[in-house]
């Protein structure tokens, strides 16, 4: 049953030529700056790139389109509606978009990272496998995170308006370091690519936090589809 | 098989009160538009709403119920499909939700002549196509045994229409039960066994069309006389009642629907009866005959 209602979702996000455009423009401008970062030999230039572009900028808007993507464009109560009418659960129809969705920009988000960790390599930046590895990690986890986060914000607004606020909400209260910031995302991630944590928090304590909010979300998101 | 009692529901800013129903296999119709709380009625049954008070046993469980669930299809105005899959990837996927053995997707489009959309993606199909598959899975699925349709005939694809009310008839004679929202009298009385006419909320009439009887042939006819009130209406069916000619007779409302052989025999056989009971009448109309009447067996409350 999990594997027919995922189909819907898998099938949004590879049959869609604008969400490819979309998250292909988004992953070519994190490389890209990598690029040009390697060729300014910045000793810092993996740290640099993923601290300042990837994971403030790239990782988030390439969780959102693919999230867009899983979703149809729609709400959430939106995009399981078809599958509803055909006698599914809606919170087993959520929680299986919501699966895809964050599987998803899990994989994107931990190739894009991992990509930029490789490329972007400078002098005073740890050994490259190893770099490359966690920035994998950091980004399989901070794409999750956001694909979560956005799911959440997709059940609000006709069309799912709510991932928009969503993201604008990450961006305020993530750009500071006071309690505002423990909620989001992205200062939990910028914290584990090696940027200033919140409220000083280590980056295990981030790393936690990320993996609660995530699922703090996407419980979220499915338990709406209950009521 | 549906059964509504009590009901009170409300969705803004359409309201139902205090409905109580009871159907069971067959073709039903529900006279009345959106505005009247129709598609939430449909909705209640389908689980898809819940009621404030009173409740909604659908096949024998709580309309939402899981395995309820799958075993009920809406045909909604603006029906949902999954707009990323073709047609025929669509056939597939609700078989297996509803858990349906997989069938040939073509085989089922085709009972309403539309197996020519199985290869195209869903969203390039136009509201009447999409109207269209979504009764074509609703009506052949193997699960389904509550089948809600709304205006059967408004924006549905004209290779469907002419299949269409055979289709749902069958539906409705192989033990399940057809529900049929629609505006139009006309379209109620050519698709459905009875109606329930609401309005602002609440059922305000019902009628039983005339049943089947038997012996009746292809060549049978129907006739409905409009009697200015209920007293002509019972004096006419009491005088009907003893014309030879006329096989079956029912009051519905200020109306008479009588049957007989053929029409010419019948005209004149209602003409005597109108006479003898000395009332006048409105309108007298010779409608089509159903396909179920000539074949099914008879019901008690209209055979003579």
């Amino acid at each position: 049953m999990i594997a027919a209602l995922a189909r819907l979702p898998v099938a949004r996000m590879v049959r869609s030529r604008r969400a490819w455009i979309a998250a292909g423009a988004w992953s070519a401008l994190g490389v890209t700056m990598a690029v040009v970062m390697r060729r300014r030999g910045a000793p810092h230039g993996a740290d640099d790139v993923l601290v300042e572009a990837c994971g403030a900028l790239v990782l988030p808007l390439l969780a959102y389109t693919l999230v867009g993507a899983a979703l149809g464009a729609r709400s959430m109560a939106g995009s399981t509606s078809a599958l509803a009418s055909f006698g599914a659960s809606r919170a087993r129809a959520a929680a299986v978009t919501v699966g895809v969705a964050t599987a998803a920009s899990a994989l994107a988000g931990a190739l894009l990272a991992a990509t930029v960790a490789l490329v972007a390599h400078g002098t005073a930046d740890p050994p490259i496998a190893r770099d490359a590895l966690v920035s994998g990690y950091v980004g399989a986890l901070g794409g999750a995170a956001y694909a979560c986060w956005f799911s959440l914000g997709a059940w609000f607004g006709r069309r799912g308006g709510g991932r928009l606020v969503a993201l604008l909400v990450d961006w305020v209260l993530g750009a500071g370091g006071g309690i505002g910031a423990l909620l989001a995302p992205r200062a939990h991630l910028r914290s584990l690519l090696g940027g200033a944590p919140p409220m000083d928090l280590s980056q295990r304590a981030s790393a936690v936090a990320l993996a609660i909010l995530a699922l703090a979300c996407a419980l979220g998101a499915v338990s709406r589809a209950r009521a | 098989m549906i059964v509504l009692d009590g009901v009170a529901a409300r969705r803004r800013p359409l309201a139902l009160s205090s409905v109580s129903l009871s159907w069971g296999p067959g073709v039903h119709a529900v006279l009345g538009g959106r505005e009247d709380g129709g598609g939430l009625l449909l909705a209640l049954v389908a689980g898809a709403a819940r009621p404030r008070s009173g409740s909604v046993t659908v096949l024998g469980g709580a309309a939402g119920d899981p395995d309820v669930r799958t075993r009920v299809s809406i045909v909604p105005l603006d029906p949902a499909l999954p707009e990323a899959l073709r047609v025929d990837e669509t056939m597939v996927l609700a078989a297996t939700i509803r858990g349906e053995p997989a069938r040939d997707p073509a085989e089922r489009l085709r009972v309403l002549g539309i197996e020519a959309l199985a290869a195209r993606p869903v969203r390039s199909l136009s509201l009447p196509e999409a109207r269209a598959v979504a009764l074509a899975e609703g009506a052949t699925s193997s699960r389904v045994r509550v089948l809600l349709v709304e205006e059967p005939f408004v924006s549905m694809d004209p290779r469907a229409l002419a299949l269409l009310g055979e289709r749902l008839r069958a539906r409705g004679a192989d033990g399940s039960a057809v529900i049929v929202l629609t505006a139009s009298s006309r379209d109620a009385g050519e698709l459905t066994d009875d109606q329930v006419l609401l309005r602002r909320g609440a059922i305000v009439a019902r009628a039983t069309s005339v049943g089947p009887l038997p012996g009746a042939s292809p060549g049978a006819a129907r006739l409905r006389v409009a009697a200015h009130d209920g007293h002509a209406a019972r004096a006419l069916v009491a005088a009907l009642a003893s014309e030879e000619d006329v096989e079956g007779v029912a009051l519905e409302g200020t109306s008479v629907v009588a049957r007989g052989r053929d029409a010419v025999t019948l005209a004149r056989s209602v003409g005597k009866a109108i006479v003898e009971a000395s009332v006048d009448v409105a309108e007298m109309r010779c409608e089509p005959l159903r396909d179920h009447e000539a074949r099914d067996a008879p019901g008690p409350e209209a055979s003579k």
